[in-house]
């Protein structure tokens, strides 16, 4: 009974010291990342949870309204993994990660980053699948995994992003045939896979794989 | 669970009825007078043993002390010297031993003993009489032996608090005598084992803070006299046993922090000698028992941190014994019952983070004993119960986060215990109570972000023990109270956004331990006070964007003595004069935000001291002079932005170590020289130098910034070719290189550039193609304005002249061996004619392949596929005006002059129907298609109609009528006469060339002669021109 007593006592005094963070879901779910992280060079030193906002923060660009549209942590030497919280920075426009040594799965909850135009997580560890719930991401613009270590198949999914231009995955560990609906139907692919001759992408992490389709 | 208890029958409802801190001190009061209770009651417990023969008893004391010593030496050398008491043959005389009267151990206590080492080499067969083996608080390893069960006359066990690991032996199920098991705080897994609820005398078990998985076994139901169950801080799952309503004597209940999933069952509303029930942060869902009011002894209740959803039983106002009621963070819905008033013996209440609506009821204030109160992050509405104004215990009130409205009762003045008042992001109107200058005890005051309106009462400068004071996001007026300055435990102020007015005052500098100051878009004005430079703890100071009139003077160089502050913004404001030189004393400043003043003056060296800065923005002032080269010292920098100022001079070359460089700004000032190469800045993504007087070359190395996303080098002196390196920016998005010299042609790598959205090129010597992209060819014609000649596929830009195209018309000659000789001589023929005529008008001959089996020529190729395409779209059909058209039917003739084409390369439309039968081609067949092509340029569609309702009647009939101006295209109007005459010439000539018969149609060189003088043949209005009149003329001969 007494630990038990103490350990709630405790758990009060923690949650009475963060009463103005829990009013502040984007900057929570930033330090959510950072504790995720492994920062050796500090880039995320500036990251004060007790702050109104993160909008202060460097590497965080905010909006007029102190809404969250850019993170860039492109080669910031951060590793560990990320985690659903970033779903809730709704109003981010570009999650820019790329060249870090970030592993673990992309998270599906990054399907719900409504407004996203650039996800670009290249040049990173990440492993797994890539989710279907990024097909939600109807402004998305520019993705970049390429250089990582996903597997599976692309989603047939990705084929109702209409705003997709650029395209990147390769050198991954990916198999499996090319969607040719939505904005990869006008992907001119023999340019690229012709000297393949199947349609696979069984080959895909040695060929210098681009697939784009912001012409033609 | 932290000791060993032998008083529980006599002492714990005792302690119960204590509040829980206070019993936890005190069982460590009782600790020291165990040994005494301990010896008295196992004195009676072990008489039957009295009777042993002397013989044996030594046997049996020699066989314990060799068990002992054996473990003793097992353990880690450390360890074994904290036991060295233990030697010899009589255990009964060493430490932390009780024995029998036949001198065999009963009691082994070595709580808190310091030692390490594994449980193994613990003889248990050794020790039949052992009665309590309390082993808590030590550093013991390993698994825990499943022959433990040999110590079957034990009645405690206590392995709590030590590193023991896997699973719970089952075995311990036989131990039918215990009474207590504590083996929480330790690492084990796997699952409980079910054998445990063999154990009929069982009162207390406790298997929390491990890390066991599986479900709660139903078996423990049968614990009939368990009055302790504590499973928390594992990681069972599944649902809460039925079966658990069956222990009638539970008192505490603790199954808290677990993966606990479906309800709370309803029947615990019948254990009624429940004190204590810890059901929270599990996933139980469902709503909450009604029946849980009849727990009437109950005083804790915490089932928060759970997925429950439903109303707040009225019920629950029925457990009269309450002192504690946490529902918090759960999906609760409806209204806080009124009934809440009757827990008088409540002492806190926490409802916070669920869906609960209506208003607070103000039964609520008649809770006396409540200390700690917290509605937050609900959809509370209504006003604050000025009844709260009795609650004088209170020392925490959390009311943000909902809609409250209406005004703050002032009775909350009377809260002289209140140490922290949370009201923030509410809609609370009116004034700041001023009787909030009685709270004392108050260290945290968040109203921020409400509807707070009148100037902040001057009372509040009584709070001697304020440390946090957050009024920011109101309509508060007025000025800063100067009493403010009494505040002197006051280390965050935060006033932005507000309406506040008047002078800042010069007592806040006695604020000596203040370290957050954020007064930003109020309407203060006057001067920044010196007394600033007093604040030696401050680390931010925010007096920027300050709305309507400003702060103006010069900025005290006093800031500069603030050694602590890592933030500072003066932003938006009337500031003259220089940046004070002492700047380069503020070691720890990471954030320096000085945009939209009058600064005036040079950027001091000395700047390129503060090392620490992260982000320098000394944007839109008057700044002068040269930027120091001290700058590029500040090697942290990720915003350098000094634009728009009156900067001169060049950039220092140095700039290039600024490794951490996000963006760059230094566009709007007057630098010269040459754009740096800027090596190391390999992170930017944001790069704009434009509005300056820079020279020379874009460098090569501007490719290195992989990442950039954003390039502006407009309006500069920049010349030279545009490199084709820039093509690499694979993340580009927008570029802007517009009014500089650069010449020469749009690179060809820039059909790379993947990214890019927006691009301006316009005021250069720029010429030749544009790249045949989306960005470019959706790009105004404002981007390319002003250029030397660009062409290429964009709205409002000439097409280019030849297409520059990989690909290629290939006209075969199929060798057939009877007349191969003719075949070679027509061959060499038309090269030789393409060869020696040289017109832009004429097909391009790139080359041919003469193999004795392949007879090839390759054709620059006319893109027959965009004729069509053309002349679908309207708009693009205007363009194709009738000087283009004509053109094109020119440019058409000399691709057509071949008697020998063998692989027909048109569509079954453009054919002569001799040709279509016999596939057999001939000149007559080539001048058909050219007939058709012409006049398909002329209707702008094809003529298919047209020609077949012209073959299949005779002259005589009315389809040969139709004007020639209903013919043509309507889209395009015909503007001069000499256009008019050639259009009616290539009419006709088109016309002639449809003949049905092969005969009667010109030959291509005819065709040639007539369009090369462009004599019409008619003198009459267009409008009185029949295709009559065309075909009645003849042949063109």
């Amino acid at each position: 009974m007494a630990p038990l007593s103490l350990f709630s006592v405790f758990v009060t005094f923690l949650l009475s010291l963060t009463p103005a963070l829990s009013t502040n879901s984007e900057g929570n779910a930033l330090h959510a990342l950072r504790r995720r992280l492994s920062d050796p060079t500090n880039v995320l030193q500036s990251w004060d949870p007790t702050l109104v906002n993160p909008c202060t923060w460097f590497h965080v660009t905010c909006d007029s309204n102190n809404h969250v549209i850019r993170l860039d942590l492109g080669n910031s030497n951060v590793s560990g993994a990320l985690g659903p919280e970033l779903g809730e920075l709704k109003h981010l426009q570009y999650l820019e990660l790329y060249r870090n040594e970030i592993g673990g799965k992309i998270p599906e909850e990054l399907g719900s980053l409504k407004n996203l135009v650039s996800m670009d997580l290249y040049e990173n560890k990440f492993e797994g699948e890539i989710p279907k719930s990024l097909a939600k991401l109807k402004s998305l613009r520019f993705l970049r995994l390429n250089n990582n270590k996903l597997a599976g198949s692309i989603p047939r999914e990705l084929t109702s992003l209409s705003n997709l231009k650029v395209f990147d995955v390769s050198n991954n560990n990916l198999c499996g045939t090319i969607p040719v609906d939505g904005p990869f139907a006008t992907f001119p692919m023999e340019r690229y896979l012709l000297p393949f001759s199947s349609l696979t992408l069984s080959s895909v992490n040695i060929l210098p794989f681009y697939l784009h389709f912001m012409d033609y | 669970m932290f000791v060993s208890l032998p008083i529980y029958d006599q002492l714990s409802p005792v302690i119960q009825l204590f509040n829980q801190f206070l019993s936890f001190l005190l069982i460590f009061l009782l600790v020291a007078i165990i040994p005494d209770l301990v010896s008295s009651s196992t004195a009676s417990v072990t008489s039957p043993f009295t009777y042993t023969n002397s013989k044996v008893k030594i046997a049996q004391e020699r066989k314990e002390a060799k068990a002992l010593l054996n473990w003793k030496i097992s353990l880690l050398i450390k360890s074994q010297s904290l036991l060295s008491s233990w030697a010899g043959t009589t255990p009964c005389n060493w430490v932390r031993i009780n024995c029998d009267q036949s001198k065999s151990v009963t009691h082994l206590h070595l709580s808190g003993y310091g030692l390490k080492g594994a449980l193994h080499n613990l003889s248990f067969q050794s020790f039949p009489n052992l009665l309590n083996l309390d082993l808590s608080f030590n550093s013991l390893f390993g698994t825990i032996p499943s022959n433990i069960s040999q110590l079957f006359k034990l009645s405690i066990l206590n392995l709590s608090a030590n590193q023991f690991i896997k699973k719970i032996p089952s075995e311990i199920g036989q131990l039918t005598s215990l009474y207590i098991i504590d083996l929480s705080m330790n690492c084990m897994t796997g699952l409980i084992p079910q054998e445990l609820g063999m154990l009929s005398s069982l009162s207390d078990l406790e298997l929390s803070s491990n890390n066991l998985t599986g479900v709660i076994p139903a078996s423990l139901g049968n614990l009939r006299n368990l009055t302790t169950l504590y499973l928390f801080e594992n990681q069972l799952s599944g649902s809460i046993p039925q079966e658990l309503e069956m222990l009638s004597s539970l008192s505490d209940l603790a199954l808290s922090s677990n993966n606990l999933t479906g309800v709370i069952p309803a029947s615990f509303g019948n254990l009624s000698n429940l004190t204590t029930l810890y059901l929270n942060e599990n996933q139980l869902s469902g709503s909450i028992p009604a029946s849980l009011g009849n727990l009437n002894n109950l005083t804790v209740l915490d089932i928060g941190n759970n997925k429950l959803s439903g109303s707040i039983p009225q019920e629950l106002g029925m457990l009269s014994s309450l002192s504690k009621l946490a529902l918090s963070s759960n999906n609760l819905t409806g209204v806080i019952p009124t009934s809440l008033g009757n827990l008088r013996n409540l002492t806190t209440l926490y409802l916070y983070e669920n869906q609960l609506s209506g208003s607070i009821p103000q039964e609520l204030g008649m809770l006396n004993s409540l200390s700690d109160l917290e509605l937050s992050s609900n959809n509370l509405t209504g006003v604050i119960p000025a009844s709260f104004g009795n609650l004088s215990k209170l020392t925490t009130l959390y009311l943000y986060k909902n809609q409250l409205s209406g005004s703050i009762p002032q009775e909350l003045g009377m809260l002289s215990s209140l140490s922290d008042l949370e009201l923030a992001l509410n809609n609370l109107t009116g004034v700041i109570p001023a009787s909030f200058g009685n709270l004392s005890k108050l260290t945290t005051l968040y109203l921020y972000k409400n509807q707070l309106s009148s100037s902040i009462p001057q009372e509040l400068g009584m709070l001697s023990s304020l440390s946090d004071l957050e009024l920011a996001l109101n309509n508060l007026t007025g000025v800063i109270p100067a009493s403010f300055g009494n505040l002197s435990k006051l280390t965050t102020l935060y006033l932005f956004k507000n309406q506040l007015s008047g002078s800042i005052p010069q007592e806040l500098g006695m604020l000596s331990s203040l370290s957050d100051l954020e007064l930003t878009s109020n309407n203060f004005m006057g001067v920044i006070p010196a007394s600033f430079g007093n604040l030696s703890k401050l680390t931010t100071l925010e007096l920027g964007v300050i709305s309507d009139n400003q702060l103006f003077g010069s900025i005290p160089r006093e800031l500069g003595m603030l050694s602590s502050l890592s933030n500072l913004e003066l932003s938006e404001n009337n500031l003259t004069g220089a940046i004070p030189i002492s700047f380069g004393n503020l070691s720890k400043l990471s954030t320096l935000y000085l945009h939209m003043n009058q600064l005036s003056g040079r950027i001091s060296p000395e700047l390129g001291d503060a090392t620490q800065l992260h982000v320098l923005d000394l944007s839109s002032n008057q700044l002068n002079g040269e930027i120091p080269k001290e700058l590029g010292n500040l090697t942290l920098l990720i915003d350098l932005f000094l634009d728009n100022n009156k900067l001169s001079g060049h950039i220092p070359n140095n700039f290039g170590m600024l490794s951490n460089l996000d963006r760059l700004n230094l566009a709007r000032n007057s630098l010269n020289g040459l754009i740096p190469e800027l090596e190391n800045c390999k992170k930017l993504w944001v790069l704009n130098l434009s509005n300056n007087h820079l020279s020379k070359f874009i460098p090569l190395q501007i490719s290195n910034f992989h990442f950039l996303q954003y390039l502006d080098l407009s309006q500069n002196l920049i010349t030279g070719e545009i490199p084709q390196q820039l093509g690499d920016l694979k993340t580009l998005e927008i570029l802007n290189l517009s009014h500089n010299a650069l010449f020469g042609s749009i690179p060809s790598s820039f059909v790379q550039m993947l990214s890019l959205r927006s691009i301006d090129l316009s005021y250069n010597q720029l010429r030749g193609p544009i790249p045949n992209t989306k960005a470019f060819r959706e790009a105004s014609i404002e981007a390319f304005r002003n250029n030397k000649g660009l062409c290429g596929n964009a709205t409002g830009l000439k097409a280019c002249p030849s297409t520059i195209s990989q690909v290629v018309a290939i006209k075969k000659f199929h060798p057939r061996s009877e007349d191969s000789v003719v075949n070679l001589k027509a061959f060499t023929s038309e090269i030789r004619s393409l060869t020696e005529i040289r017109h832009h008008n004429i097909v391009k001959l790139y080359g041919f392949c003469s193999h004795p089996r392949h007879l090839l020529l390759v054709y620059e190729f006319l893109e027959g596929g965009s004729l069509e395409k053309i002349l679908n779209n309207d708009e693009l059909a205007q363009e194709f005006d009738w000087a283009k058209r004509l053109n094109v039917v020119k440019a058409r003739i000399m691709s057509s002059d071949t008697s020998y084409w063998t692989s027909f390369a048109g569509t079954f439309g453009y054919t002569a129907p001799e040709c279509a039968y016999t596939m057999e081609v001939s000149e007559k067949c080539d001048v058909y298609s050219f007939g058709v092509v012409t006049l398909e340029v002329l209707m702008g569609r094809h003529p298919g109609a047209l020609i077949s309702s012209l073959l299949s009647s005779s002259f005589a009939s009315s389809s040969h009528d139709v004007p020639l101006e209903d013919v043509l295209d309507e889209r395009l109007a015909l503007s001069t006469n000499q256009e008019l005459e050639k259009v009616v010439l290539v009419a006709k000539i088109a016309l002639t060339c449809l003949h049905t018969s092969p005969q009667s149609r010109p030959t291509m060189q005819q065709v040639y002669q007539k369009l090369s003088n462009w004599k019409s043949p008619f003198t009459k209005p267009l409008c009185m021109i029949t295709l009559r009149d065309l075909i009645d003329l003849g042949n063109l001969n």
